[in-house]
């Protein structure tokens, strides 16, 4: 009896109980379509995460006070001479910022808010690529005249402003007006990434009215590959200029985005591995079922014996009907897998990456657990003598 | 045909041991008719089930078509039951999930005939147990006398050169026996070595020699000197053909017969009128068919296909 002849008698004692292999592959079905649904939408959100990292930028860094440290912070660990001095010698640093923040009562036009200023230097704009929604943002020449200048978040003006143009506008910070001279745009972060909304000023403006620290300094550097080197480099000529190793902490988002890359990998397998352990299971649902399918055939094995089956012809049809059980089970559990990525995706609003190789992974998957599973029920078939089969009820 | 010599086969369980046949020797020739008769548990079924290499003596040697079967391993009794014999069962063992026609294709699967050729036989082998318009029923959407129709189909669509029947008719009513020897005798007619178990001396006597057996051995060896035909005065299914066809049986000669023997094997009910009486001649007039092929055992029977 050649492959295609066993596959075909297979065949027929499959869709003889098209319900009981149905329930018998359930199992399969489950494990594979958890699989690769789960490998997709891992990949999906993956891939998510990291565009959106992207969109935020591959090269920059920030250097802020290292609070694992246990030195005293002094509120003077940054200076404007920081920044000029670190741009100046580190060529691959192409744009830093110092940043500062604070809270502070922010009033317009139609509101007040108590919201969050931050003082930059026009840098700034160049390092977040930051989108005018109308106007500018503030240049050298404000900075350094430390004009009353200010560019704010889109939500924010529309909370202080309302309908009426904030643009060309006055808003006041802590009781001092400042001249609104742009609207920055809101970001279209699909995981809905966006920080609090803030005013922005010119960070010698800044100085002026809380003071003259300094919180971090916010950079970028000319490739995604000098990021780290550079920032190391500017964290060190830090500790120099202010005598104080280890007081300072970089950290870029080439890192964030390997840690990010490595959380949703390590997730992938963990969830993988018990959507494998779901299709280990359902292999064991396969072998049982087999196995009482066997006891049940014991006479269509001795029959068939009869007629001239050799034992090889047994093991084989079993062996194939449990392939073939296992291989309908990946199949239909790849269709489900593939269709409940998509669906997730689609909610998620996150793009369904299902890799062929995957999908092929299962398919080859499906098959080994049918032969590991089918061999056991197979060779229980095959060991029968004709007479004591045809014996049996 | 069959050569038996001292075939021993006794049953252990446990602590038991039953001896169900006992120092056995039997001789079959090639398109010979035989009945083994006995009571029950005079051990007809495990002679049947050794002759038909479903089962292993404990003892002794046996022939078949030639072929030392004792000894022989597991794939090789596989390939003899697939080639050599046709075993038809009391109980009929079709699988009952399948139609009849894919039932009488079983056999052929494991003979490696090609698909298309293999429902062509199937439908050939069906129509000459007069089961043509059903073939594609189930066997549970068949009476219990189609059924054994089926199941002889099945037993003979190999061309095997003996076919073995464990009380064929045990299961049915008269009417439906005589039907199934009717079958039986045409076959054999036609050259067929065919040995039957059966508990009823009618059914006996339709065939050529009665083996009688007790306690496990062989007691009386009669030929039967007139053996009754099968529905000899109605015509339902391949009797219809059968039944002419023996009144003209004399008329034909040796010679021809044996020509028209071998073209006719494949499909009795196909050919009838002449041809069929011509068959049936060679058939009961001895061997002399037979002894026209230069294979000498029912050459006829096999003739066809091979
Ligand atoms: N598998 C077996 N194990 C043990 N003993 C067995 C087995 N098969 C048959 N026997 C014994 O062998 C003897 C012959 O049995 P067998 O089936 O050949 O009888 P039988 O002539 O066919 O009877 P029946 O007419 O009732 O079918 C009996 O005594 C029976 O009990
Ligand atoms: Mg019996």
């Amino acid at each position: 009896m050649n492959l295609l002849e066993s596959i075909r008698v297979a065949l027929e004692g499959i869709m003889v109980s098209k319900l009981r292999s149905f329930l018998t592959t359930l199992g399969i079905v489950i494990g594979i379509a958890a699989v690769i649904a789960v490998v997709a939408i891992g990949q999906g959100g993956r891939a998510v995460l990291m565009s959106e990292l992207e969109k935020i930028g591959t090269n920059i860094f920030a250097i802020y006070i290292n609070w694992r440290s246990d030195k005293p912070v002094t509120g003077r660990e940054f200076n404007l001479n920081d920044v000029a001095v670190i741009k100046d010698s580190i060529p691959d640093i192409t744009h830093l910022s110092p940043s500062s923040q604070t809270m502070g009562d922010v009033r317009g036009t139609k509101d007040k808010k108590y919201s969050q200023i931050t003082g930059v230097s026009s840098d700034y704009s160049y390092i977040r690529k930051i989108n005018m929604k109308e106007g500018r943002f503030f240049t050298d020449e404000d900075d350094a005249g430390k004009r009353r200048v200010a560019v704010l978040d889109e939500d924010l003006a529309v909370q202080m402003f309302g309908r009426s143009q904030a643009l060309g506008n006055k808003i006041t910070l802590e009781n001092t007006p400042f001249l609104v001279v742009g609207i920055i745009a809101k970001g279209d972060s699909a995981l809905g990434f966006s920080e609090n909304p803030s005013v922005y000023i010119p960070i010698q403006a800044w100085q002026v009215m809380f003071g003259e620290h300094i919180g971090m300094i916010e950079g970028s550097a000319s490739a995604r590959e000098k990021v780290d080197e550079a920032m190391g480099q500017a964290v060190k000529l830090l500790e120099r200029r202010h005598h104080d190793p280890g007081k300072y902490a970089g950290q870029s988002m080439e890192q964030e985005m390997q840690t990010a890359n490595r959380i949703t990998g390590v997730m992938t397998i963990v969830i993988g591995t018990i959507a494998g352990i779901s299709l280990f299971v359902g292999g064991i649902g396969v072998m049982n079922i087999m196995l009482v399918s066997v006891t049940e055939r014991t006479r269509e094995i001795g029959i068939r014996m009869a007629l001239g089956a050799r034992r090889r012809d047994i093991l084989v049809q079993f062996l194939i009907e449990a392939v073939v059980l296992c291989l309908l089970g990946g199949l239909i559990g790849t269709a489900l897998g593939i269709g409940g990525a998509y669906l997730i995706a689609r909610i998620a609003k996150w793009p369904p990456l299902v890799s062929w190789w995957t999908a092929l992974l299962a398919f080859v998957f499906s098959a080994a657990i049918g032969v590991v599973f089918g061999i056991l029920p197979a060779n229980k078939a095959a060991r029968l003598n004709p007479i004591e089969a045809l014996r049996r009820e | 045909m069959i050569r038996v010599t001292n075939l021993c086969k006794v049953y252990r369980t446990g602590a038991h041991q039953v001896t169900a046949l006992a120092d056995v020797n039997i001789n079959v020739g090639p398109g010979e008719f035989v009945a083994i008769m006995g009571p029950s548990g005079s051990g007809k079924s495990t002679l049947l089930n050794l002759l038909g290499c479903l089962d292993i003596p404990t003892a002794g040697s046996y022939h078949l078509d030639g072929m030392e079967i004792s000894g022989a391993g597991n794939a090789a009794l596989a390939k003899i039951r697939n080639q050599k014999i046709g075993f038809v069962f009391q109980t009929f063992n079709l699988l009952p999930r399948i139609s009849a026609v894919r039932n009488v294709e079983l056999p052929m699967i494991y003979a490696g005939v090609a698909p298309r050729e293999r429902a062509r036989r199937a439908e050939e082998a069906l129509a000459r147990v007069g089961l043509a318009e059903r073939m594609h029923h189930k066997p549970s959407e068949l009476s219990g006398g189609q059924v054994q129709r089926v199941a002889i189909a099945r037993a003979l669509v190999n061309n095997p050169a003996i076919i073995l029947a464990d009380e064929p008719t045990g299961n049915l009513d008269t009417r439906s026996g005589e039907e199934i020897m009717a079958i039986f005798q045409e076959l054999n007619r036609s050259g067929a070595t065919i040995v039957i178990v059966t508990h009823e001396r009618d059914i006996a006597l339709h065939t050529s020699r009665i083996l009688q057996f007790r306690d496990g051995r062989l007691l009386d060896d009669e030929p039967v000197a007139d053996p009754l035909r099968a529905l000899v005065n109605e015509a339902p299914g391949l009797a219809e053909q059968a039944g002419p066809a023996s009144n003209s049986a004399a008329e034909a000669g040796p010679a021809g017969s044996s020509v028209e023997q071998s073209r006719l094997a494949g499909s009795i009910t196909a050919e009838a009128g002449p041809a069929g009486s011509r068959a049936e001649q060679a058939g009961s007039s001895g061997n002399s068919a037979a002894e026209a092929e230069p294979a000498g055992d029912n050459a006829a029977g096999r003739g066809v296909a091979r």
